[in-house]
């Protein structure tokens, strides 16, 4: 052999080397096959410790790509990675329907309580339709109260309450010569309905769709968890993969308690008392956190929201509305009663009453047949107010906290029959900040 | 000495020894005079041959499993990376060096007679270089074959007379589906490597033949002549070289790889393989059946009549840019320069 080959015969002995050391340097895939599936998933390999995104949905049946899609054999970023629905968020209305929906999951019928994305996107926080309404009658672009325009065109082939309307359009100033305050709104305004990306800021954090709900961010918008992809010193994640019905007031108050709209200015005025880093929310929610041009009362700072305002209250009932004010009805009286009435109750007795599922789904409260019930005046039932000994006792869905329901009956409260909306009740029973 | 070692050593020539003449002309033996693009060529269809069996052990060739099975060579199988990526390389080498090779031909005049015929079969064999690197691209069946799924495809139903036919053998069916990547998958393997092979065997065949390397021709023949050992030990160490360059490369670049294409949808930017960067180009202006089947039948016909029409004369062979050869030569380097001009052109669009 001459010179040349043996060196090149060295050159190639080195390359080859190289390539043993490529390989011995390359992830040792770690896969599982989801029973759902059935189709093998490398997205482990990297993402390892991540937390499984809900009981409800363990990662042995469901797996990854069930709801993100991407590539799931793909070891490399890029590849994997792309065409994820939805980006990080599979439940972004864009593509929820793929991600979440089918007739086994969350797009099945009403009458199975499985609607949820029907009623989220007819909902008022998802089509906007109220404060839409609301700012184009105020400034002259429409004479009555009914919603026209939504955030997204959307038609309901089912209308159910008189008050619903068929469809909404898509709401676009410019094009149906609303006048410039519209214009202004639908310019400045628009940051706080599902569909939306978030302001980035501190306390403002979330997500869209369904998980702008159901998977809560810190107030300083980190990621928390054990996925050791993802950094813990960058913003805009939520503070664990997971979805919940304990959804914590603070991920309500990302959109509820965060400023105000100026008519005026048709602006939106941001809070400027917030913390600026983004540091945990104060231990008074009262006194460091509410906004102060409300009128409080104790259940509103020591209950979550969801302790009160149902799942058809927030997510709605299917029906496109014109006003939070059509879906929106619990009240004082709906848990505390009336000066001659107790709150109304009702028994379970349907082995597949819904109630069940949700007690089963929220794990802080257990609910079985036989258990009685707080019933509203819609008639849906609060399974976490239960009446133990004529006693109504709620369990707080996100903490587990148990309180004793104080009702108005027996009480000394002087309130009249005919004044049972809150303000009569704060005149007596108001913190203000 | 035993039997065996004395079959290899060069007192009593091995099969590889066996493969080449006992001598051959110095000036054309020389790297110099051939780049050896003849011989990397046959390198890179061995490289080619070894890691495309290793390939077809978890390729799968149906069109869901197809993206995903490439997946798993490339992240999954030890070293299944490696050989995709130097399927990959050489394949897109083989391109390159083949056109060189035909270029070093027709600019050294070796096309003259009496090695026609091998001239033609060489451009058989650049053809199906070309049909075997299409085959095998569009058999990764991602989000990048879009273009030869449904623009290639269709382009093959323009050829006048026989164009759905042609059609229907290639798809097999009236529309891409299940059956066309059986199909391409037959063609790739079977259909274009066997005839490759045989061919390229052919085509060697016939240089020993034709009077061994094209050289010039001196009264009484007595130009220096080297001893085929010399050759081998070249050929030897440009084999090591192109290895290393090819693992090297297959390490730092690895071959593109995209999710699984999502037919019948059409991406927004959708790009011809490199190779046919020009056909696309001309199909900006110029009507299907022109641009993608009488241009490419039309240019591989003006190369296969340089020995027969446009250059009979038998002087000038070995000679570079010889003065018979002047039109053939302006002939190649016009088809080569616009091929290169138009795939420059589709890449900056």
């Amino acid at each position: 052999m001459d010179h040349r080959s043996i060196f090149a015969a060295l050159a190639l002995l080195l390359v080859s080397a190289l390539a043993v050391i490529h390989q011995l340097n390359a992830p040792v895939a770690r896969s599982i096959t989801p029973t759902l599936t059935n189709k093998p998933e490398l997205c482990l390999t990297c993402h390892d410790g991540i937390e499984e995104i809900s009981p409800s949905h363990p990662i042995q049946s469901f797996g990854c790509v069930i709801c993100h899609g991407g590539n799931a054999l793909a070891l490399d970023k890029n590849l994997a990675h792309a065409g994820m629905r939805g980006g990080k968020n599979p439940a972004d209305f864009s593509v929820v329907e793929t991600s979440c929906g089918g007739s086994q999951c969350h797009s099945g019928a009403a009458a199975d309580h499985n609607d949820h994305i029907q009623r989220a996107l007819t909902s008022i926080q998802g089509t906007y339709a109220g404060a839409i309404t609301q700012v184009r009658r105020s400034f002259g672009a429409q004479a009555d109260g009914v919603a026209h325009y939504g955030i997204y065109a959307i038609a309901d082939d089912q209308v159910k309450s008189p008050k619903a309307v068929p469809s909404l359009d898509q709401f676009d100033p410019t094009t149906h010569a609303d006048p410039q305050p519209v214009v202004n709104f639908y310019d400045n305004c628009l940051t706080c309905h599902l569909t939306v990306q978030p302001i980035l800021q501190p306390y403002y954090y979330r997500s869209t769709g369904c998980t702008a709900c159901h998977t809560p961010y810190d107030s300083d918008g980190l990621y928390h968890g054990s996925d050791p992809t993802i950094d813990k010193t960058k913003t805009g994640y939520p503070a664990q993969h997971r979805l919940t019905t304990r959804i914590p007031y603070t991920q309500c108050d990302t959109c509820h308690n965060r400023g105000n709209y100026s008519l005026k200015q048709m602006a939106f005025l941001p809070r400027l008392d917030l913390p600026t880093s983004g540091a945990p929310l104060p231990a008074d929610r009262l006194r460091d956190y509410y906004q102060p041009i409300g009128q409080f009362t104790k259940c509103e700072w020591e209950l979550d929201c969801i302790d009160c305002h149902t799942s058809t209250e927030a997510m709605g009932d299917g029906d496109l509305y014109s006003s939070k004010f059509d879906i929106q009805y619990i009240r004082c009286k709906t848990c505390h009663g009336t000066l001659t009435e107790p709150p109304q109750t009702a028994t379970i007795i349907d082995p597949n009453d819904v109630e069940l599922r949700r007690a089963r789904l929220n794990g802080n409260y257990s609910l079985q047949v036989g258990d009685t019930v707080l019933l509203t005046e819609r008639g849906e039932k609060l399974g976490a107010i239960k009446v133990v000994d004529g006693r109504f006792i709620q369990t707080l869905k996100v903490t587990g906290t148990q309180y004793e329901i104080p009702l108005v009956k027996g009480s000394a409260c002087q309130q009249k029959p005919d004044q049972q909306a809150s303000k009569y009740c704060h005149e007596c029973h108001t913190y203000q900040r | 000495m035993t039997p065996w070692l004395y079959h290899m050593s060069t007192h009593r020539p091995n099969f590889f020894y066996h493969l080449h003449p006992p001598t051959i002309p110095r000036r054309e033996g020389s790297f110099r005079y051939t780049f050896g693009l003849g011989g990397i060529s046959v390198l890179l269809f061995l490289v080619l041959a070894v890691t495309g069996l290793l390939l077809t052990f978890f390729y799968v060739s149906t069109p869901d499993r197809a993206a995903d099975s490439i997946q798993v060579i490339t992240y999954q199988v030890p070293f299944g990376w490696l050989v995709r990526n130097l399927h990959y390389w050489a394949a897109q080498w083989m391109v390159i060096v083949v056109a060189l090779h035909l270029l070093r031909v027709i600019f050294t005049g070796a096309y003259k007679a009496p090695r026609k015929t091998n001239y033609v079969i060489g451009t058989a064999l650049l053809v199906g270089t070309w049909l075997l690197n299409f085959t095998g691209y569009v058999l990764r069946w991602d989000d990048g074959t879009h273009w030869a799924l449904v623009v290639g495809t269709n382009l093959v139903k323009e050829t006048p007379l026989i164009g759905s036919l042609l059609y229907q053998a290639i798809v097999g069916g009236t529309e891409v589906g299940a059956a066309t990547t059986t199909r391409l998958y037959g063609w790739h393997l079977f259909g274009l490597t066997i005839p490759a092979f045989i061919l390229m065997v052919w085509h060697g065949f016939k240089v020993r033949r034709d009077g061994g390397i094209s050289h010039q021709q001196r009264v009484g023949d007595h130009a220096p002549r080297i001893d085929r050992g010399q050759l081998v030990k070249t050929e030897t160490a440009a084999a090591l070289i192109v290895l290393t360059a090819l693992i090297l490369i297959a390490i730092v670049l690895p071959a593109p790889l995209g999710p699984i294409a999502d037919l019948p949808m059409l991406p927004s930017q959708t790009q011809a393989p490199w190779f046919f960067l020009w056909v696309q180009a001309l199909l900006r202006s110029l009507p299907p059946v022109v641009a993608g089947v009488l241009i490419p039948i039309g240019l591989l016909a003006l190369l296969i009549s340089i020995p027969y029409l446009i250059d009979r004369r038998t002087s000038g062979v070995a000679v570079w840019f010889n003065q018979p050869g002047r039109v053939a030569q302006i002939v190649a380097i016009t088809i080569f320069l616009g091929l290169i001009v138009l795939t420059i052109i589709e890449v900056g669009q």
